[in-house]
């Protein structure tokens, strides 16, 4: 698959890097320019009620945990394998923490079972991915849909129509508690962008991260285990998606048997409108995908306000995510022939 | 033999693999699970084996089927997956089923139904040909767009009920179910013309090599529209066939067919790098996936089921064809 994909035609011109005008130009720079549209327009359509702290915790609470499964998944994207199957995770592990939680496990040791059950989902995606180069879209769906009945499943073993009740005093409050006059999984989230951002771009490890996903044979070549660096993204695209799945049940208090579904879908539109591709790794940045993610909770609260349909999210995110990618592509980026 | 000329373009870059067992590898692996299924599951209760498990199979193949073929032309072609066809699906759905309500004769919906597939078809052609973007992002993208839409559109829509098209949907035919029989229908033809066409061998060699299918003097637009244009026919057939079979339906109901068609692809040995696939298989994959949630009703187990072992199934099946094309490459 990827043989089709990375073909470049031609190399750009060398042109030589001027700090400012690469970051306004860069990916980072237009999802930002993007973001100040979008709070620009907030301001003028809803007032200044638009930035007031309880609108913004509400915005942040809402959009933490994709960010927080983002800033995670983003690895496998810039290693070049996608994982598709985050969204299932998160809703898998939500039903195994619930299912825990319902049979009188105390609390550690039940999420510790949970994110050790989402690294192993993690390491069958590596398996098949890496140790049978099985096609990471394909192998992923097939995680994808295998946890998603296993979710159901769950759910329907330990809830009731549908649903599991699994409220805990101490998840709930973890998940509700304000620092700074703002949510602290949204700071969480925030600060694994800038934990993942410092990885990708100033050590080692992310850059043999991105070189993998580049152009993995030129990786291999030069030295890099290419089958390490997948593996250890893939475990920490599911662990981070195993994190999510353990705030939700902190955050709703239940378990629904759709919890997550086609989460994996929004994540990856929001970290490919900030500049990161699900079919070419080595692309992409952290705070682009951060940002990528505040665009969508800007424009989601702005219609929450508005009172119009919430279903205008998803055609704007789809505009979106059509503009990104053909800027993308003006940039330099893959031409699709 | 189909296949034996869509393997041969694949490797036209590889001498030596011409008499590898493309594709017909998954087919026998596949051809032995539906065997041992069928066996497993007819030792467990013999009433198994009855009219009524053979009604519910070909129920289920017909409209998975049918989006099967459209999404392996995309496959074979290089355009990796329409993963618009929830989107398309559901739209043409409600064209004819709002078509049929004002009082249209069904002759004429119906190709004013696939002339509305064709269009979806096109306006995804469109965007990935002059965007130069590809496929997988941009019909993620309209499905994103197009699933919203609708959702502002309706809520909820059927068919009119006790009109023919509703009668035919819940009819059958020799005993099997009216809306199987053109599926296979479009299976045989699709895959008895792919490989024997001008257009449908353009399509391989694309899907092939794009480079050496341009050489050659194919043009890689024509192909891409006339493939994207072909599985939004494809999407609208299923839809027609849906509107007749199902009852009310919500612009949700198309997401749960998106993934076995994936996997009904994928299993009949469509190579999501394209060039490689046999449309016939998709008989074979079809069958074996859609005999899996009858099978499971008959060992206790809920529909809830269905959806481990087809994720199993997929998994283990990419796996398979990831390990031999790794063995290939060397």
């Amino acid at each position: 698959m990827t043989e089709t994909l990375t073909g470049r035609p031609d190399t750009p011109l060398p042109i030589a890097h001027h700090p400012v005008r690469d970051v306004l130009t860069g990916p980072v720079g237009s999802i930002g320019i993007t973001l100040i549209i979008v709070l620009v327009a907030g301001l003028a359509l809803i007032g200044p009620r638009f930035l007031s702290a309880s609108n913004v915790t509400i915005a942040g609470q809402f959009v933490a945990i994709p960010m927080l499964i983002g800033g995670f998944a983003s690895f496998a994207l810039l290693a070049g394998v996608v994982d598709l199957s985050i969204g299932s995770i998160a809703g898998v592990a939500a039903a195994i923490l619930g299912a825990l939680l319902v049979n009188g496990w105390d609390i550690a040791s039940a999420i510790t079972l949970t994110l050790a059950a989402c690294l192993l989902f993690g390491a069958i995606n590596a398996t098949a991915i890496v140790g049978f180069n099985a096609d990471p879209i394909a192998a992923t769906l097939g995680m994808l849909t295998g946890l998603r009945g296993a979710t159901y499943v769950i759910v329907e073993a330990y809830g009731q129509s549908g649903s599991l009740f699994a409220f805990h005093d101490g998840l709930f409050a973890l998940t509700n508690l304000m620092v700074w006059s703002l949510p602290l999984i949204f700071l969480v989230a925030l600060g694994v962008t800038a934990v993942a951002a410092v990885i990708v771009g100033k050590t080692r490890l992310g850059r043999h991260t991105r070189a993998v996903g580049g152009d993995a044979l030129a990786a291999s070549r030069a030295g890099i285990s290419v089958a390490r660096v997948r593996t250890g993204a893939l475990l920490l695209s599911a662990l981070g998606a195993g994190l999510g799945g353990v705030l939700y049940v902190g955050q709703l208090g239940a378990v629904s048997r759709n919890l997550g579904f086609g989460l994996e879908f929004q994540v990856y539109a929001a970290l490919m409108i900030g500049g990161f591709s699900i079919l070419r790794g080595g692309v992409g940045s952290p705070a682009g995908g951060a940002l990528g993610f505040l665009v969508i909770a800007g424009a989601a609260n702005i219609l929450d306000l508005s009172g119009i349909s919430p279903y205008y999210v998803n055609i704007i995110v789809g505009m979106l995510l059509l503009a990104a990618v053909l800027l993308d592509r003006l940039r330099g980026g893959d031409a699709y022939e | 033999m189909a296949d034996h000329a869509i393997g041969h373009a694949a490797s036209a870059g590889r001498p030596g693999m011409r008499f590898r067992l493309d594709g017909w590898g998954t087919a026998a692996v596949v051809a032995l699970a539906w065997v041992a299924l069928v066996a497993v599951s007819a030792i467990h209760r013999a009433d198994f084996v009855s009219h009524q498990t053979v009604l519910a199979i070909t129920f289920t193949m017909s409209i998975v089927g049918v989006l099967a073929v459209g999404q392996a032309l995309v496959g074979i072609s290089g355009g990796f997956l329409d993963l618009s066809q929830p989107t398309s699906l559901i739209l043409t759905a409600l064209v004819a089923s709002r078509l049929l309500a004002l009082g249209l004769d069904p002759i004429l919906v119906i190709p004013i139904t696939l002339a509305v597939g064709a269009a979806w078809g096109l306006l995804n052609a469109l965007i990935i040909v002059y965007g130069k973007l590809n496929p997988v992002i941009v019909t993620l993208a309209t499905n994103f767009i197009g699933l919203a839409a609708l959702f502002l559109i309706f809520q909820i829509a059927e068919a009119p009920i006790g009109s023919a098209f509703r009668a035919f949907g819940r009819g059958s035919f020799l005993g099997l179910p009216n809306i199987w029989w053109p599926m296979v229908a479009l299976i045989l033809i699709v895959g008895f013309l792919l490989p024997r066409t001008r257009y449908g061998r353009h399509a391989i060699a694309v899907g092939g090599n794009r480079f050496a299918a341009q050489a050659r003097g194919i043009s890689l637009r024509k192909t891409r529209f006339a493939i994207f244009v072909a599985s939004g026919i494809c999407a609208a057939m299923a839809g027609l066939l849906f509107a007749a079979s199902s009852g009310p339906f919500t612009p949700a109901s198309g997401t749960v067919y998106l993934l076995p068609v994936i996997a009904a692809s994928i299993l009949a040995g469509v190579s999501l790098g394209g060039g490689r696939g046999n449309i016939w298989l998709i008989m074979l994959s079809v069958g074996f996936l859609s005999t899996v949630p009858t099978a499971l009703v008959f060992f206790g187990l809920t529909s809830d089921w269905q959806a481990i072992f087809q994720g199993v199934i997929l998994m283990v099946a990419v796996a398979i064809d990831g390990y031999r094309e790794k063995w290939v490459a060397r």
